[in-house]
């Protein structure tokens, strides 16, 4: 059962075997798998429940409904960055672009080197992606949608020589209606709302909406539940009284809201980690004035990529921008923008991420548990890096026949061809200088990790401070991922999921046991035998 | 919203959105309306920092051409506008900046503007309502 709020005539107070916070990317497999394994589970989730129905391509819209803070939430430091998070049933998921790539390679490497995280195993991990991948009906981005703009770029790029393709996504018939982050309006997008909270809702879940957690309750090392209130939709005041005791509870607010609960809750504080060590994947964009028009934003946004300089740590991915989105992005005001704005369907957009190398951040307690403060600084090499991406887009972009070239630098908001690229080029630039940057990768911020001293929580997802609390979100992910991050989140998850069906069938855990990837194949095998018969 | 505020954005919207030929003009309660509900539902620290940008925009406008923005010519005031967009310090570029993302967002929300631009809103709407895929 979904409740709303409106359904509700009073403070609840009730029992569960799990209790879940947030049902986004981490929360909402979880849910999924241990109420299919027959447990009473109940999820929180602050947002509220929308369905397709709801999603009316209007981005204004969709900020204020599906967005945590209207889509404002940004970092201070130098350069400011805008990291937008959902909050929403379906948490970050029912808004973003769908891309599902797996950890790369070398990412797990390090995590098994430098984390003390060896009994990730990559087979282990290969079998979860490949069940998740399945369920979410994973496949690369249909040429025939991915809309002109993603197509000319990965084209151009590929005759100058990069490697690109087209990135696989969780869509099934997906037409390509280019609004993917303002909720798909056809259902397609195989978000956590439409995949995992329905069938964790048909497996006995209840989901509480508009409930935000406020305390997780310990007693005597161990957690016994969760207390919260209902919000008013309009207002977002308190209105009722949540309370949920259960054995198990699972943080999963995301990389911002996880650690600030623990901050506010002052627990799992004893390494000094908890809030430290964010990575957020900072992302800048190129928009292109071309002779013909590309029929924007028709296509899939996020349907390209060109990995060349991936060892580099930058990844270059599609992305287009409805009308209001790009109205607020171009770097001008007035007449020049009304103009710039009439040549719309003529303008490309590419956007680039970063894989952090030496920028630091922190999330702290704000004034409220509901408002963290994140910290964050670009180091230098991490410019450079960002600097570079633009410089590779913008020579796409013109060998593409751009005529002019816009982006996010200043002093080279707008570049007219090879000479400007040479200036950039020889231009250390001012993280000041360097506006409109966004990020939508927030994660790190409660590190899993082999050793207590300098991790939050365990391999298994549970905390090292108290028992029977587990953490699956973004926040676990120990370094910066260098792709797309929601398939891995929900990896683990899962993986989790199979932890905590051990803690309560048997009462304890073991992630060293031998027979565990037996009983996963196992267990995988047999949910697909299921799905087949149904 | 303070009724201050929005008069100044009443003002500003026509100073934002220049009329060109083929697009609708600015609608002020329109603009005033979408930045309300925009602002009550975001940060405190943002909606602090843009009623701040308006006053210093218009102490921008005094201090450099001794009149109040609200007064200066349609062409003299998008010239002080762009100005400080193209401004060498970045901080005065930040100033149109953060108040031009919001009146720009509500602006160009609107269906028909959006119709007009190529991106068939209404028409696209109706389409995925349609389609409704299943698992
Ligand atoms: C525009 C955009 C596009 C993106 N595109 C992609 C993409 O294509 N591919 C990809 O892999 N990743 C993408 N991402 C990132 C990805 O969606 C997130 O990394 C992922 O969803 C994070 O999962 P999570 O479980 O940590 O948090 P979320 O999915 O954000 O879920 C957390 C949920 O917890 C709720 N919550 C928080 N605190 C509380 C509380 N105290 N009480 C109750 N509920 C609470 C929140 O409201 C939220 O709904 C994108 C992100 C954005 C913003
Ligand atoms: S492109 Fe359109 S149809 Fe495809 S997933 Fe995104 S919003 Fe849905």
């Amino acid at each position: 059962m979904i409740v709303k709020p409106g359904e509700l005539t009073g403070n609840i107070r009730r029992e569960a075997d799990v209790a879940i916070i947030g049902s986004g990317a981490g929360g909402g497999p979880i849910a999924k798998e241990l109420a299919e394994a027959g447990y009473s589970v109940v999820v929180l989730e602050e947002g509220g429940y929308f369905t397709r129905e709801d999603f009316d391509f209007r981005p204004g819209q969709a900020f204020m409904r599906l967005y945590r803070d209207a889509g404002q939430t940004a970092t201070v430091g130098l350069p400011v960055i805008i990291v937008p998070q959902g909050k929403t049933v379906g948490g970050t998921t029912t808004v973003n672009s769908g891309t599902c790539l797996r950890v790369p390679r070398h990412v797990l490497k390090r995590w098994h080197l430098e984390c003390g995280l060896r009994d990730l195993e990559e087979d282990e991990l290969n079998l979860l992606y490949a069940a998740l991948e399945e369920y979410l009906f994973v496949k690369r981005a249909d040429p025939e949608v991915v809309g002109e703009n993603n197509l000319l770029f990965l084209r151009t790029a590929e005759k100058l020589g990069y490697s690109g393709g087209f990135l696989p996504r969780n869509a099934k018939d997906c037409e390509g209606y280019g609004v993917c982050a303002y909720g798909c309006p056809s259902g397609a997008k195989q978000s956590v709302d439409v995949s995992f909270i329905p069938d964790a809702v048909r497996a006995g879940a209840d989901v509480y909406t508009r409930c935000r957690v406020e305390r997780i309750v310990v007693r005597g090392g161990k957690v016994t539940g969760v207390r919260g209130h209902f919000l008013d939709p309009r207002s977002g005041r308190r209105t009722f009284r949540m309370g949920v005791d259960a054995p198990v509870v699972v943080l999963a607010g995301g990389a911002f809201q996880t650690p600030s609960l623990l901050l506010h809750n002052r627990i799992c504080l004893s390494s000094g980690r908890v809030g430290e060590n964010l990575s957020i994947h900072p992302c800048g964009a190129t928009m292109a004035l071309m002779d013909e028009p590309l029929g924007n934003p028709r296509g899939i946004p996020q349907s390209a990529y060109v990995d060349d300089f991936a060892p580099e740590g930058i990844m270059l991915e599609g992305v287009t921008l409805p009308p209001a989105i790009m109205a607020m992005t171009l770097p001008w005001g007035g007449r020049r923008h009304a103009e710039a704005m009439c040549m719309y369907s003529r303008i490309g957009t590419f956007g680039s991420m970063i894989s952090e190398h030496d920028s630091s951040g922190r999330v702290v307690a704000g004034p409220s548990a509901r408002q963290p403060l994140a910290f964050y600084n670009m180091g230098r090499g991490d410019v450079e890096r960002l600097k570079r991406s633009v410089l590779l887009m913008a020579e796409v972009w013109f060998a593409a026949g751009a005529r002019r070239v816009y982006t996010p630098l200043e002093g080279f908001k707008e570049l007219a061809g090879a000479r400007d690229l040479g200036r950039l080029a020889r231009t250390r630039l001012r993280r000041a200088g360097i506006y409109g940057l966004s990020a939508y990768h927030p994660m790190g911020t409660c590190a899993m990790g082999g050793d207590p001293h300098n991790s939050v929580v365990r391999s298994s997802g549970e905390t090292w401070e108290v028992e029977n609390l587990f953490i699956c979100d973004a926040s676990v992910l120990p370094t910066s991922l260098g792709v797309n991050p929601q398939l891995t989140i929900m990896a683990l998850a899962v993986r989790a999921a199979g932890f905590i069906d051990d803690r309560l069938s048997e009462g304890s855990i073991d992630t060293r046991n031998a027979s565990r990837l037996d009983r996963l194949r196992n267990r995988l095998r047999r949910e697909k035998e299921s799905t087949i018969v149904q | 919203m303070r009724a201050y505020f929005a008069r100044r954005l009443r003002l500003l919207a026509p100073i934002f959105i220049e009329p060109v030929e083929g697009l609708p003009p600015a609608d002020p309660e329109g603009v005033v309306e979408f930045n309300r509900e925009f602002l009550r539902a975001g940060t405190p620290a943002f909606r602090l920092l843009y009623y701040a940008m308006i006053l210093v925009l218009q102490a921008l406008c005094l201090a450099t051409r001794g009149k109040s923005l609200y007064s200066l010519p349609p062409d003299e005031a998008d010239r002080f506008i762009q100005s400080l967009y193209s401004h060498r310090v970045s901080a005065l570029g930040a100033v149109p900046a953060v108040l031009g993302t919001v009146i720009y967002m509500s602006h160009y929300n609107r269906d028909d503007l959006q119709a007009l631009l190529g991106f068939d809103v209404a028409a696209m709407r109706e389409e995925a309502a349609q389609r409704g895929v299943q698992r």
